[in-house]
């Protein structure tokens, strides 16, 4: 049972898909997991989920609350906390949930797989000017990703400076400071929710004047962006040939 | 109490007017990005513009603070009056409920952000309305009875929210809990200018019955034995209270604190007559979220916290202090 | 300013009064009539309608039914800042949560004479140091009224009442819960004042030897009816306090005392 949906997007990867008895609210990737029974969002009821005789949970360890967690503990059902902290803990996460599912090879060969995408992304933008930039997840109340997020470190491999490294987790940014940063591009996530709030708020919002207002708007798919999962890899190429396309004009089509 | 029950009240009104100043120099300086006067003023180049850019983002957070501020704090002064009881808050009786209500429930229904303050003015005019509904006996405002109606009407609002947030989708549910913690970003002219009537004929008419409130607060009997239209009087100070409170919320969310704090402190000050107690409260309350909205922005800058989280943790714990020297 | 006092007016007149208390009749068709300058006491046991029947009178209730004439005229169709100006409540306990100053509670009763409610002027301020002085409570002036003890505060609200500059006073059990030195200060500041200006004075009292020594006339009620009344001596009989208050009253060194009740043996003295 996967509790958020980088957690189900992991286990299909490996091959554990047919495991999966059932998945959180939005789980909608890989599209087999639509077909899964729902159980409930980030902040699902234990009962539930233990109605279910789970023989494994797969919680998130950022995502889920603590307390939920521990109540499950408690029941007995045996629960695999995976950190999305940053792009390393991902991969471990991957090798971890793979090991457990008995898909460890698979895993291990995915999370390579991935890694070497990364150091890829990392060789060629390396030496390149960073661009100074922020991310944010959500434009009202605009809200960044700061230091020691998974995203930070997208930001970063991908060739960017963080402005918002100053404060960890994810800060909420004051109007001033976005007017007046020295901010050129602004990763945004998007999606059918989040475009016409984004358009708002550089409308007439937070985002409206100064800096933030003429700063260049990149916008990632936000399945890709918000998910620590194999997918956030996807999201960090695409940033870092829209950061630094000339990185990939030398190369020949493959 | 200390120099007679009477206080000091000019030199409290002059203190307060000159706080409200200094804090207001505060909220334009102050922030993440430090700008000085001369800067300011004859600043040439970018480093002008940039400065009079912040400026210009600040100077309307000022005014919707200081007027913010000075609703809560009347608003605040007349429920503790009017119930007789020092700790009394506007948001007794349900008004901020009834608005966080009726924000929330629009923001659900897809209606545009832009008419996030009407529906939760409406939402607080609602719960007002079926509060003193509520609270009638026998054609009278039972005042024991509105505060009971009004901690109905809170719990009633606060599982009505719940519900709202587990059905809303993450992205709204967020933006609605920012907006419920009470926050002055988004700050703009508009919105003052749009709270300015609102503010100023709830205040108007609680000026107005200042001296009435001050017979009711002895007793309804005395003040009725005095001339006063007591029903009239309590139905008056009431809506202007309530009124005030709802645009404050619709414009700001729920700002704690303030309403309880500062008619207490300026009592202690300046005595208990609502002719002074009302105006230095105002002046007093606008001071203080001044400030409060310049330390939001300042002490995890760039990060900006909710106004409502600083007006708590500097309140609660100051607000304790006042209780324990109380003798 | 002088009452009619001569001619067959009085002061207060009320016909077939009736007014509620909460759910219940508190009185139920009262008629009475209140000579000018007289202190009339008012007795009956708990529950006949005297506070009620008070609170009528200073417009606190409205009555259900019945009339009430101030002077021959009809009380209700006044301004009640009119009727505030001639006529003065002094309520039975007040419950001060908020400090306030003695001097500034006194000229709270200059209240219905000020424009707006709002007594500032020093003209009200010179009444009511006045009237605080007349009331014996002009050292506490600048004092917090909300920690005077019982007796103190009653005064005040006398001085609130002599401020009013009302020809009429309406005191709901002004001795009610006194210690004996502080009751004999209030009803001397009374007795004095009441002399001074021969103002109408209605007292709310189940202490009856208090209303035989000190009323000109006594008012009995009984379930919101007037029983008797007229001067003590003609309505303070052993068979009217027995109708009244349920109760055997016997002449004593102090005065009519209850003696015992009437399913009892009377107790020896």
């Amino acid at each position: 049972m996967a509790l958020a949906p980088n957690l189900t997007e992991i286990a299909f990867a490996v091959g554990a898909g047919d495991r999966l008895i059932a998945v959180s609210n939005f789980s909608d990737y890989p599209p087999e997991a639509r077909r899964l029974p729902r159980v409930g969002g980030l902040d699902a009821s234990a009962e539930a989920i233990v109605a279910l005789h789970p023989d494994l949970v797969l919680a998130s360890r950022d995502g889920n609350p603590r307390g939920a967690v521990q109540a499950l503990e408690a029941a007995g059902v045996p629960v695999l906390a995976v950190s999305g902290e940053s792009l390393d803990a991902v991969l471990a996460g991957i090798r971890q949930v793979g090991e457990r599912l008995g898909r460890g090879e698979e895993a291990g060969r995915l999370a390579e797989d991935l890694a070497r995408r990364r150091e890829d992304v990392r060789h060629r933008v390396a030496g390149r000017p960073k661009t100074a930039a922020l991310l944010l997840v959500w434009p009202d109340p605009p809200q960044a990703a700061g230091a020691g997020t998974f995203l930070a470190d997208v930001l970063e491999e991908a060739g960017a400076r963080n402005l918002a490294a100053g404060r960890g987790g994810w800060p909420v940014l004051s109007a001033e400071f976005l007017a007046t940063a020295d901010v050129s591009v602004l990763v945004v996530p998007d999606s059918a929710d989040a475009r016409p709030a984004f358009d708002k708020a550089r409308a007439s919002g937070a985002l409206s004047r100064g800096a933030a207002a003429a700063a260049r708007v990149v916008r990632i798919p936000d399945d890709e962006l918000s998910r620590p999962g194999p997918r956030v890899f996807d999201a960090l190429e695409t940033l870092a040939k829209k950061l630094h396309p000339e990185a990939w004009n030398k190369e020949t089509a493959e | 109490m200390t120099s007679g029950a009477a206080g000091r009240p000019r030199l409290a009104l002059a203190g307060a007017l000159g706080l409200l100043a200094g804090a207001g120099l505060l909220g334009i300086l102050v922030g993440g990005v430090h700008l000085s006067l001369p800067a300011l003023w004859s600043g040439a180049g970018a480093e002008g513009e940039a400065a009079r850019l912040v400026a210009s983002i600040r100077l309307p957070r000022v005014a919707l603070a200081a007027l913010v501020g000075a609703a809560l704090s009347l608003s605040g002064a007349a429920m503790q009056a009017l119930l007789k009881n020092p700790l009394a808050d506007p948001f007794l009786l349900g008004t901020s409920g009834g608005a966080a209500a009726g924000a929330a429930l629009a923001s659900l229904a897809g209606i545009s952000p832009l008419l996030s303050p009407a529906a939760a003015f409406a939402g607080a005019a609602a719960s007002s309305v079926a509060v003193a509904a509520l609270a009638r006996r026998g054609g009278r405002l039972d005042l024991q009875r509105l505060l009971l109606s009004g901690l109905i009407a809170n719990a009633f609002f606060s599982a009505l929210l719940l519900g709202v947030f587990s059905v809303a989708s993450a992205s709204a549910a967020r933006t609605m809990l920012f907006w419920m913690m009470g926050s002055l970003a988004d700050a703009s002219f508009g919105k003052v200018v749009a709270l300015l009537p609102w503010a100023a004929a709830g205040a108007a008419v609680l000026l107005l019955y200042a001296a009435r409130l001050n017979l009711l607060a002895v007793g309804e009997d005395s003040a009725a034995a005095l001339g006063v239209d007591t029903e009239r009087a309590k139905r008056q100070v009431f809506v202007a209270a309530s009124l005030l409170t709802g645009a404050a919320v619709a414009f700001a969310g729920i700002i704690g604190f303030v309403g309880l704090l500062v008619p207490h402190a300026v009592r202690a000050v300046a005595g208990n007559d609502q002719r002074r107690l009302l105006p230095i409260c105002a002046v007093s309350g606008a001071a203080l979220l001044v400030a409060a909205d310049a330390l939001s922005r300042a002490v995890f800058a760039p990060a900006e916290l909710p106004i409502g989280a600083v007006t708590a943790t500097v309140g609660a714990p100051l607000f304790a202090w006042m209780l324990l020297r109380e003798p | 300013m002088s009452p009619d006092a001569s001619s067959g007016t009085p002061r207060i007149e009320t016909r077939g009064l009736r007014a509620l208390y909460g759910r219940t009749e508190a009185l139920s068709g009262l008629d009475a009539r209140i000579p000018a300058g007289e202190i009339v006491a008012i007795l009956g046991e708990n529950g006949s309608g005297k506070s009620t029947l008070l609170k009528v009178l200073a417009r606190i209730r409205p009555p259900s039914g019945g009339e009430i004439l101030l002077d021959g005229a009809p009380l209700l169709s006044q301004p009640r800042r009119e009727t505030a100006r001639r006529v003065a409540y002094v309520p039975q306990s007040v419950e001060l949560v908020f400090p306030i100053r003695a001097l500034d509670l006194v000229l709270q009763g200059r209240a219905p004479h000020a424009r707006g409610f709002s007594a500032d002027s020093p003209e009200d301020r010179a009444r009511a140091l006045d009237a605080m002085k007349a009331c014996d409570v002009l050292d506490l002036a600048e004092r917090d009224a909300s920690a005077l003890s019982g007796g103190e505060t009653r005064r005040v609200f006398l001085a609130r009442a002599v401020a009013q500059e009302a020809e009429i006073w309406l005191l709901d059990e002004p001795t009610a819960g006194l210690d004996p030195r502080h009751r004999l200060e209030f009803l001397d500041v009374l007795r004095r004042r009441h002399l001074e200006s021969r103002r109408t004075v209605l007292l709310v009292t189940h202490e009856v030897d208090l209303a035989a020594r000190i009323a000109d006339g006594v008012l009995l009620l009984r379930r919101g009816r007037t029983l008797a009344s007229g001067p003590p001596d003609a309505v303070l009989t052993v068979d009217n306090l027995r109708r009244a208050f349920d109760v055997e009253f016997r002449e004593g060194p102090a005065g009519l005392q209850a003696a015992a009740l009437p399913d009892r043996p009377p107790v020896v003295r």
